[in-house]
Formats: C-alpha cells, structure tokens, sequence
C-alpha cells in the first residue's frame, strides 16, 4: 500500500542543511497496523508528513497504491485532538467533510452512524468542553474516518492521555480501526503500546533516520486475543526484542 | 450576592453624597456655580435642551458618527489583518509602520486630517478611526499569527488550503479577541470623534463641548461630559452584552 525505496530527507536550518531521514525502505501491507517507533525527535513524524505529501522526499521514491490517490484518501490523526471548542462534536466530525465539500445525505447519515457505534450520539451537540479525554480522542477519530480514508496515519494521538485513558482509548481505537478495515500507521514511543497495538513494528535509528529492525508481531498467530496481549510471555518477549533494538538508539 | 448588593448600594451612596456635597457646596458659595456649575444646574440645562430636542440633534451626530468609525474601525482591522496574514510578506514590511503609527499621540494627527478634508462628517470620522484602528491592526494580525500550528496543521490532514485555515480555525479562533478589542474600541472611537467635533464639528458633543467653553457655559459644558460618560457606559453594556450572547452561544 505505502513503500519508501531509498528516501531521503532533508531541510535547511539557518543555512544548514540538516539531514532527517536517510535512506529508508520499508512496505505497509493493505489492512496492516504498524507502528513506527524510535528515539524522540529521529523524524517518526516527518515520515507521515512524507506519505502525506506535505514534504518531498530528497532522494529516492515513496509509491502510493492507487487507492491513496486523491485528497482525503489518507487520515490523520494529531498528538492531540484539536476539537475546535467553538463547533458542536458533531460539527467538528464534518469538519472534513466541509472542507472537501463533500457534506451530502449520505455523508452526514455515515458520521451519524459513526457517533452511535462509537458511543457518541448524545454528545453530537455537546461542546468538546464537555467529553473527556477518551472521548474527544475517539470523537477525533471520528472526524479522520468520516472521510472514509484507505490509510490512517496516527502521530502519537495517546501521548497527551493519562496511563489508564491511554490504555482504554488505545485498545478502543485498535477495535475501531480493525472493524472499519483500515490500514493504519501509528507513531509512538511507547513500546508497550507499539506491541500491544501493532501487527508489525518498524525500530528506527536516531536522526538521519533509517530501518535498524522490523518486526512482526504475532499474537493471533498464536491464538491470543488483543485485549489479553498484556499479560502474556509473548508480550514481554516482544517488548524485549523491541528494548534491544532501540539500547543504542538514544537521542 | 449578599454582598454584590452592598457594594452596589455603597457605589450609589458614594455617587449620591458627591452630587449632594457638590449641589451644597454651590448654594453655600464654597464654590462658585459659574465655574463648577451645580447638579440643579445640570438638570435645569438638561430639560431645557431636552425640550428643544437640540441634545437630541448632538447626540445623534455624535452617535453616528461614531458608530461609522466603530464599524469602519473594527471591518478595517479584520481585513487589513487577513491581509497581512495571506501575504506574510507585506505583513512583515508592514509591522514596524503599524508599530510607530500605533505609539504615536493619535490626537497629533487630527489637525492634519482636517487641513486635508476641511470641515463635516469625512474628517471627524477619520478622526475617530485613526486613534483605534493601528493598534486592533496589529493586535489581529499578531494574534492571527499566532494561531496555533497544529491546528493548522489538522486543516492541512483534512484537506484544507490556506482559505480553509482561515475561516476554519484562524477567524473563529480569534472572535474572543475581536469581541474584546471592540470594548477597547467604543472608547478610541469615541476619542477620536470628540477631537474630531472639536476641530471640524458644527454640530455633536464635542462640538457643544468646544463651544461651550469659549462661551464661557460651564453648565453647558459638563453635561456633555456627563452625556458622553453616559453613551461611552450605555455602549459599552451593548458590546458587553453582545460578547456574551456570542460567547456563551458559540464557546
């Protein structure tokens, strides 16, 4: 679905040029959740911006399937859940639709359906002020996939949640990805949460960043439910894998 | 609430002692009436130009005037800023003019302005907008500057260009500051319509202002003062009320 062959970053920062990411190669399979994981700051984020389009790489090819082609093809979700605290929830979810200009019958009924799956419903005409933390986030999330995107790009939209909401709305988020048959691409530090998330995990090396280390992770290969990852051998040993990988990482 | 209704009557004791103090100072000749005038006086005068619907006449000069420089001030402000937040470029060139034009004594500038436009409405409310409209200029241009760029960023992931960031999140975002830069504004524009009467006005408060004190009409001349304290608060309740109304509705 998404493969960088040979890319290169770079931009200019007073005057000199300041190498990001170099040399980079990897392939995101259709309806796959990978994570990105590496030291803070190696250009995890400047990845996404790359498969957004908003930056051009240097040197080498990102390949788009044909699907991505096409505004509103690739969702993405930001650290945090910018709700705009003057648009009702509802209003933020057609948030995109507005721009795109693609607020029609059959739009609306699909973000209405998407706020009662999600548990959102009674809140459409509620101020962000007053959701919680999960809830905005899910409600955010709401807003990405309102615009029926093929790949969802999530730059550590958990970071900004306390442990325990962390974990819920992750897990909740995972849930709603898989249903909704998206292919997903998180960036996280954290590496339990990467584990406990991701079907394949892509190590990072610090800035000018590169591949040091895929790995697949395979819980239900295994006969192990998501939700029950956390307390199993597997998890630590995949943790552990990870850990390893990122010891000479340090920023 | 108990004690918001003490200080309430506490504000209206202090200000009933000081018009009972004054109007006994003036029957007891403390003070002389021909200067100081009296509040019977002032009442007197005030019936009289009230009968003769004169008061009226200034007032509603005054008014109008005002209210085109209010809007003139408030639209220019908005516009000039947006400009300059599209084309950062003549924003950044801009700046420093607004800067010196926004610290220099505005009152300076009204005899020039009348040279140039000779006497009637033009002049006044040129007047009346050059005192208010460097300082907003600058202020929504620095703050639509300061839009916080991953919100801009979230308009970028949905689609958006530059028009979309604007009215999507920068204009929106700002609506408090423009509700609050427009109680500033009721008192610059009201400054610089009284200069402008005092210079080019045959009619309004400033005029009956100006005129009074070269005719020696003392009584004349503090119940315009009183008038315009009175219109400057009365104006001031409207934007009050009308930044609640938008406020409470849309934040």
């Amino acid at each position: 679905m998404v493969t960088f062959e040979h890319v290169s970053f770079s931009y200019n920062e007073e005057g000199k040029e300041a190498q990001i990411i170099d040399d980079l190669n990897f392939r995101i399979k259709k309806g796959s959740f990978t994570a990105l994981i590496g030291p803070s700051g190696c250009g995890k984020s400047t990845i996404l911006s790359l498969i957004c389009g908003f930056y051009k790489p240097k040197k080498g090819s990102i390949f788009l399937d044909s699907d991505l082609q096409g505004t509103g093809k690739i969702g993405y979700m930001l650290q945090n859940d910018h709700l705009l605290e003057w648009r009702t929830i509802f209003k933020n979810i057609l948030l995109g639709l507005e721009i795109q200009k693609k607020k029609t019958k059959e739009t609306l009924q699909y973000a209405h359906s998407l706020l009662s799956k999600y548990g959102l419903r009674e809140y459409e005409n509620a101020k962000p002020s007053a959701l919680s933390g999960g809830m905005r986030q899910r409600a955010a999330l709401i807003r990405t996939l309102v615009l029926q995107p093929s790949l969802l790009l999530l730059d550590e939209p958990f970071s900004a949640l306390d442990y325990q909401t962390r974990l819920h709305v992750s897990s909740d988020i995972y849930h709603i990805i898989k249903e909704e048959e998206k292919t997903a691409i998180l960036v996280t530090h954290d590496i339990a949460e990467a584990v406990a998330l991701a079907d394949t995990i892509i190590v990072l090396t610090k800035s000018p960043c590169t591949v040091k280390e895929i790995i697949p992770i395979k819980f239900e290969q295994n006969g192990i439910t998501r939700e029950a990852v956390r307390s199993t051998p597997l998890f630590q040993y995949y943790f552990d894998l990870v850990w390893e990988a990122l010891q000479n990482e340090k920023e | 609430m108990k004690k918001n209704r003490n200080i309430t009557f506490l504000r209206i004791f202090v200000f009933a002692s000081f018009l009972l103090l004054w109007q006994v100072a003036a029957d007891k000749q403390w003070i002389d009436s021909f200067y100081f005038s009296s509040p019977l006086l002032l009442y007197q005068q005030f019936i009289h130009d009230m009968t003769d619907m004169s008061l009226f006449r200034h007032c509603f000069f005054t008014l109008s005037e005002f209210f085109i420089s209010f809007i003139l001030i408030i639209g220019g402000s908005i516009f000039l800023a947006a400009l300059f937040w599209f084309f950062q470029t003549l924003g950044k060139v801009m700046e420093p003019f607004l800067i010196i034009l926004n610290s220099l004594p505005k009152s300076a500038l009204a005899p020039l302005i009348i040279v140039w436009l000779g006497t009637g409405i033009k002049p006044i409310i040129l007047c009346g907008i050059s005192v208010g409209i460097f300082g907003s200029v600058l202020h929504f241009y620095q703050s639509f500057c300061n839009t916080d760029p991953e919100r801009i960023k979230l308009i970028r992931t949905l689609g958006g260009n530059k028009v979309h960031i604007f009215t999507k999140v920068v204009f929106p975002g700002n609506i408090p500051l423009i509700l609050s830069m427009s109680k500033v504004n009721i008192g610059l524009a009201l400054v610089g319509v009284i200069i402008g009467e005092f210079l080019a006005g045959r009619q309004g408060i400033g005029y009956l202002i100006i005129y009074s004190s070269q005719t020696f009409k003392m009584t004349i001349m503090i119940m315009s003062i009183c008038i315009l304290c009175l219109l400057s608060a009365l104006l001031y309740l409207v934007v009050n009320q009308v930044e609640r109304f938008i406020l409470n509705k849309k934040y």
